[in-house]
């Protein structure tokens, strides 16, 4: 891997453990808009843009978290440095790779036990997207990731060479590529995916969720908000089985030419519009007295 | 031809001038240029008022168009007696009141007050919310009709409006540039059915959204997106249960030779692209009577 190269070069899925993964996918498809991508009952593959896979569900095991790399080169790299920073990772075997729809990957843990895999070449399509319903989706934005333990975290995704562009008190915005971030890390008393956000085109695509989620009885989380970090528009809401979905539109690109900022954990930090997050304590401030 | 240059102003009669001055200054945002005796004006942009609330009846409203000189004020005031509509020619005294060097008023075919004024002043200072709320100024008026045809009639032919475009019956016309300074919205008696301020962003309609939220006021539609004007919109209900309007991003209509109304279905999603629903807030009815 040359030197100029990033070591990660996108968020490439998440896959799902699911009681239920018919009626998580019916969901996906219906309602969030993705495509089914593979005709199989389990595990049930959808997506969001060229690549085969932005969302997988699978009966039992474990949820996980893929992030794309340059090339094998790059795995080497990761694998060292996550050695070294305390972070034993393995090689996918090619029976791992082949139902991952991978060419190659790592598979580590981080500080919290979240399963994290860094893989090479996911799957792309021949066939453009084409989504259940008018939604406008554009593909995989951002995850977050649910943390009981931020600080070592952090040590696990800098290994893999994402940076903080900004915090709000413990949050953390990670940056991969060159948007502002592509995971967020969330304080909180369990592990696992706390959002899935896919972009959508435009603010008009975002609001119209709103309306189509709301007469459909749909929880929203949170939003319609715009985050101040990373400007953009967001609408969090609860797919089967408390999985969160979220639509986002507008992120800003990563500045490089400040340090990350630090914003307190006061809900205008999280919303500069005046949303407040309802069902999900890991999206509201730790400060929950403070007004705006 | 009465040629209507904008919207000038809004003249609002209130049994609780308190009331007023605390909903005009803390939810609309707007700033207090003046109270005098028994009255409140208040600023929206560089304009030195356009919106006065006065002790009196609140079913006393009256919308102000600004006209080009005194000469164009006594060709409208012939124009609509020929008409038959009765012309009051206001005093300087009473000019004075609407901050302006004259002006005339009369009846609409429907029967809501219409002034036409000279020269309403503007003023040095910059307008300054007083609330953050992103107002950049006094835009556009919704009008009972009782019949949006003649109604319409009425201001492209002796008026100088142009439709922009019509959902149903109801007409959205504009006097200037501007998509539509004058909606029509087809109601039983004469009245103000809204009042629009733009304000300067998307995210200023959502904050206010939280906000209003938050301090109880009733919102009755948005916040949404009208495709006919592409604005996003957020309605709510004011004293004596007058719909304000916030909007942003309001089209321009670019060529004025060539363009032609666009018709669009009397459905909701002609109101609001979006999907929001009025609530407690009656879309136009464009059944036929």
């Amino acid at each position: 891997m040359s030197a100029d190269r990033a070591t990660l070069v996108a968020l490439s899925h998440v896959w799902v453990a699911a009681r239920d993964p018919l009626t998580c996918a019916r969901f996906a498809e219906d309602i969030v808009g993705l495509q089914r991508s593979e005709e199989t009952a389990d595990p049930i593959a959808l997506r969001a843009d060229d690549r085969s896979r932005a969302l997988v569900f699978s009966r039992g095991g474990e949820s996980r978290l893929a992030v794309e790399a340059w090339d094998d080169a790059a795995l080497d790299d990761i694998q060292s440095r996550l050695s070294e920073a305390g972070f034993p990772a393995r090689r996918a075997s090619a029976d791992e790779c082949r139902a991952r729809r991978i060419q190659s990957g790592l598979l580590a843990r981080d500080a919290t036990g979240n399963a994290i895999e860094i893989v090479t070449r996911p799957e792309r399509s021949g066939r453009r997207f084409f989504g259940a319903r008018d939604a406008g989706l554009k593909g995989v934005a951002n995850a977050g990731l649910r943390s009981t333990d931020v600080a070592g975290d952090l040590r696990f995704w800098r290994s893999l060479g994402a940076e903080v562009s900004d915090s709000v008190g413990e949050i953390a915005y990670l940056a991969i590529d060159d948007a502002h971030h592509r995971i967020a890390l969330y304080p909180s008393t369990s592990k696992g995916p706390l959002y899935l956000a896919f972009e959508v085109a435009t603010l008009d695509d975002l609001m119209r969720a709103n309306y189509f989620l709301a007469e459909r009885q749909i929880k929203i989380v949170q939003g319609p908000g715009r985050q101040p970090a990373s400007e953009q528009v967001f609408l969090h809401f609860q797919g089967p089985e408390g999985l969160n979905y979220t639509y986002v539109t507008g992120m800003a690109k990563r500045d490089h030419s400040r340090p990350p900022r630090q914003f307190p954990s006061v809900a205008e930090s999280l919303c500069a519009w005046g949303s407040r997050a309802d069902g999900a304590p890991e999206l509201s401030p730790a400060n929950q007295g403070a007004e705006p | 031809m009465i040629k209507l240059r904008d919207v000038c102003y809004v003249r609002l009669g209130t049994r609780d001038l308190a009331a007023a001055e605390a909903f005009a200054t803390g939810v609309l945002g707007l700033q207090v240029a003046e109270r005098s005796k028994g009255a409140l004006y208040l600023r929206s942009d560089d304009r030195a008022h356009t919106l006065c609330y006065s002790e009196g009846d609140p079913g006393e409203q009256a919308v102000g168009f600004e006209v080009d000189d005194e000469a164009s004020l006594q060709d409208a005031a012939a124009t609509l007696e020929r008409l038959n509509h009765r012309v009051f020619a206001g005093s300087r005294e009473e000019a004075g009141k609407r901050k302006a060097q004259a002006f005339i008023a009369f009846d609409d075919p429907t029967g809501n007050r219409i002034e036409l004024a000279v020269r309403p002043e503007r003023s040095g200072k910059r307008y300054f919310p007083t609330r953050d709320c992103g107002i950049t100024g006094f835009s556009h008026v919704g009008l009972n009709s009782t019949d949006p045809a003649r109604d319409e009639a009425f201001w492209t032919q002796v008026c100088n409006a142009r439709v922009s475009d019509r959902i149903g019956d109801i007409p959205l016309m504009r006097v200037n540039a501007i998509h539509h300074t004058i909606a029509l919205v087809r109601a039983p008696k004469a009245g103000l059915q809204h009042i629009n301020h733009q304000v300067a962003s998307n995210d200023d309609v959502m904050r206010s959204y939280y906000l209003l939220n938050e301090k109880r006021v009733p919102i009755v539609f948005g916040p949404g997106r009208h495709p006919t004007s592409g604005a996003r919109f957020l309605y709510f209900k004011g004293p004596d249960g007058l719909v304000f309007e916030y909007s942003v991003g309001v089209d321009e209509i670019e060529d004025e030779a060539s363009h032609r109304p666009r018709q669009f279905g009397f459905e909701p999603t002609s109101f609001c692209m979006w999907g929001a629903k009025p609530q407690g807030m009656a879309l136009p009815n464009a059944t036929k009577d």
